[in-house]
């Protein structure tokens, strides 16, 4: 094959890296279900930001 | 996997130096064991194979012209590269001769490399040889009396000291010369 | 330094409650703001220098070449650094639940890091200048950098070991990756550099200069503003998944795009092609962050209105998509062989740098100042005015140097135009710069006033 802008080295392993970070991707979601951060404890964290208040207090 | 880097900081700390390594190293350590050019000195003596040359390292006085370079900031609002683009080889060519495209090999003894990121003022790649000492003398003492509408700092302290002076007329009589690419037209012959 | 509680008031706070002590947040904080201003003089000198070249031009320490990398140094590391610093001070053991690990070592620091800066002055103004970019600083100052940073990085490392809840919120990660990736970035780009010459060199340099905003800066102002629009509008934050998405690909994606600094220049070209990949990956980490902030201010924007870090904040978010939409594009090789090395590229660069973490900084400052102190702000109204003159002149400076950068970037790659009039065209931009500068400059002025004013205020002025 002759060599184009489609055939150069780089361009494989961009694919390769495509593919793999699709895999990642799928095995991550997967994943993610099993830690059980789509349940409804899983958001939370988020609310450690007000955390603070409760057991401080800055203004007498 | 997630949930121990979310609760154990040991696992975040240590999965976030793993993802950035892959990455740094790759990217830092490795191109120069696999692409040679960029340590191995430019020489070539072969007209069929291109523009011929040969690099040496800088004598005394154009390291002492370099070191001014480098105290100045020259290299914050000029380059020293000559791109793969048509209008860099243009523009920054001499009496009709395109200035050769820039490659690693020419730069193995530059220390701190000067490729710079602004052109505030034109590239100086292959600014070698094209102006003599006495323009370079006016032109630093007041840059606004050659070219006119320039916003290039004036060098009085440098053209004051001869010393300074020639040291860094010499490095830049020096650039871009390893590659010779224009015999003929050279102000000093 | 005092405690804000009597004796009296301590005894009837509720069981377990921990009193910040803060005097480290303190001391950066108000040193960070102290070197806005000072480094924000440089910055309009420099712009003023564009437009009348010959401006203080007979002295060799005022000249350009001496005062850029002034700018460049004390800003990044005199004003945000510090600043975002003294705010991790103030953020971690809040969300650890804990009291700092050591005041002392903290304070320590904050020394230190005085010391640091004003040395570069010193050397800076001397041309002491090591010639690599964001590099500047001689090897013996750098060396202090990195002992501060440990210092830095074992104090929260230690507070964070030492916390109450097990998970960590997003901000604890980010602050902490920030500590590492820093330490080796760092180390790449003031040490590693120094063994190598010419191309290796200039790789290892942009490798450091690109990561100093990607994985020091942006890192650590987005912690911040991860913690202050969910505090400043007492809203959570949309998700926590989406975070981890930003975040873990923000480790793995930008270390690899140092080389685009470098597009069609003398660099191999399957690095310059990595290296344009990544930077098109960088939408993932920013788009997931940027998204996830917009959604947690849904349906609570009118609080804008009322709210000056709300306002810095989320102007900082749209400055951060922007920037990064930016980033990507311009690293495609035909848009480079336009901007590259042009005014774009300091336009870029300011929208970044103040843009966006700078406004998270001053947004965080402001929110974190009336608390340590426990006085409310000095004026609000004052803080308004600086917010609409760093808005409007940040505007005023990006969007001109974006068009004088295309401006230039075409006229450059007509080579029938001889480059001193690509340089003469520029004037009415750089004149619209300077204009802008000043403009910033008030409101760093103001900015740096009403947190002076508070800090040092009575406490009696208290309104609140």
């Amino acid at each position: 094959m002759p060599a184009t802008d489609y055939t150069y080295p780089s361009v494989y392993f961009a694919y390769l890296f495509f593919f793999l970070s699709f895999l990642l991707a799928v095995y991550f979601f997967i994943r993610s279900r099993k830690d059980g951060y789509w349940e409804d404890k899983g958001e939370d964290v988020k609310f450690q930001v007000f955390q603070d208040d409760d057991n401080t207090r800055r203004t007498p | 996997m997630f949930k121990k880097a979310d609760n154990n900081a040991l696992w975040a700390i240590g999965l976030s130096l793993v993802l950035f390594f892959i990455g740094g190293i790759i990217t830092t350590v490795v191109p120069p064991l696999v692409d040679t050019s960029w340590s191995k000195p430019f020489e070539n003596h072969d007209p069929a194979k291109g523009v011929t040359g040969k690099l040496v390292p800088l004598n005394e006085q154009q390291k002492k012209g370099r070191a001014i370079y480098v105290r100045e900031g020259c290299w914050y609002c000029h380059t020293q590269q000559i791109r793969t683009l048509l209008a860099d080889t243009k523009r920054y060519g001499w009496r009709g001769v395109d200035a050769p495209i820039s490659t690693p090999d020419e730069f193995v003894y530059d220390d701190p490399h000067m490729f710079g990121t602004k052109r505030t003022g034109p590239d100086l790649a292959r600014v070698g040889g094209k102006y003599d000492t006495q323009w370079h003398r006016t032109h630093f003492r007041n840059p606004r009396d050659l070219v006119k509408g320039s916003i290039m700092p004036a060098y009085p302290w440098i053209v004051n000291n001869p010393e300074e002076f020639n040291a860094l007329v010499a490095y830049l009589q020096n650039l871009g010369r390893s590659k010779d690419w224009r015999p003929a037209n050279d102000y000093e012959k | 330094m005092q405690p804000q509680f009597s004796k009296a008031e301590a005894a009837n706070a509720p069981t377990g409650a921990i009193i910040h002590d803060d005097a480290t947040a303190k001391w950066f904080l108000v040193s960070s703001v102290a070197y806005f201003f000072i480094v924000g003089i440089i910055a309009v000198i420099i712009a003023a220098k564009f437009v009348w070249p010959d401006l203080m031009g007979t002295m060799s320490w005022l000249t350009y070449g001496r005062l850029r990398p002034l700018h460049v140094n004390g800003m990044l590391f005199g004003w945000l650094l510090a600043a975002d610093m003294g705010l991790a001070y103030y953020v971690i053991p809040r969300l650890c639940g804990v009291k700092l690990w050591s005041e002392k070592l903290g304070l320590a620091t904050a020394a230190l890091w005085n010391v640091i800066i004003l040395g570069a002055v010193v050397t800076l103004l001397a041309g002491l200048n090591q010639g690599w970019e964001y590099a500047e600083l001689p090897w013996y100052l750098d060396i202090l950098v990195v002992v501060a940073w440990i210092m830095f990085g074992i104090n929260i490392f230690m507070t964070v070991a030492n916390r109450k809840y097990q998970a960590m919120y997003v901000t604890i990660w980010y602050i902490m990756g920030c500590i590492l990736w820093t330490a080796f970035v760092y180390l790449t780009g003031n040490f590693a550099t120094l063994f190598t010459t010419g191309t290796n060199q200039a790789n290892l340099n942009w490798m450091y200069v690109h990561n100093a905003v990607g994985l020091i800066f942006t890192p650590i102002g987005l912690a911040i503003a991860y913690y202050f629009i969910p505090r400043a509008s007492s809203t959570p934050l949309h998700s926590h998944k989406l975070s981890m998405v930003g975040f873990w690909s923000l480790a793995f994606v930008y270390v690899w795009t140092g080389a685009h600094h470098m597009l069609h220049g003398p660099i191999s070209q399957w690095l310059q092609t990595i290296s344009i990949a990544f930077s098109l990956m960088l939408l993932i980490p920013v788009w997931a962050v940027v998204y996830n902030l917009f959604a947690t201010m849904k349906g609570q924007w009118h609080q804008l209105r009322e709210s000056v870090p709300l306002k810095f904040l989320m102007s900082g978010v749209v400055f951060y998509l922007l920037t990064c939409f930016q980033g990507p594009m311009h690293s495609l090789r035909t848009v480079n062989a336009i901007v590259s090395k042009t005014d774009w590229i300091p336009g870029h660069a300011h929208m970044a740098v103040l843009g966006c973490f700078s406004f998270f900084a001053i947004a965080g400052t402001y929110y974190a100042v009336p608390r340590i102190w426990n006085k409310a702000l000095h004026s609000d109204s004052l803080a308004n005015w600086s917010y609409w003159m760093l808005m409007i002149g940040g505007l005023g400076f990006f969007t001109t140097l974006w068009l004088g950068g295309f401006w230039q970037g075409w006229q450059w790659n007509n080579v029938s135009i001889p480059f001193i009039d690509t340089v003469i065209a520029l004037k009415p931009i750089w004149i619209v710069r300077f204009v802008s500068g000043l403009m910033m400059f008030t409101g760093i002025v103001l900015f740096a006033y009403n947190i002076l004013a508070t800090a040092l205020g009575n406490p009696e002025e208290a309104a609140v």
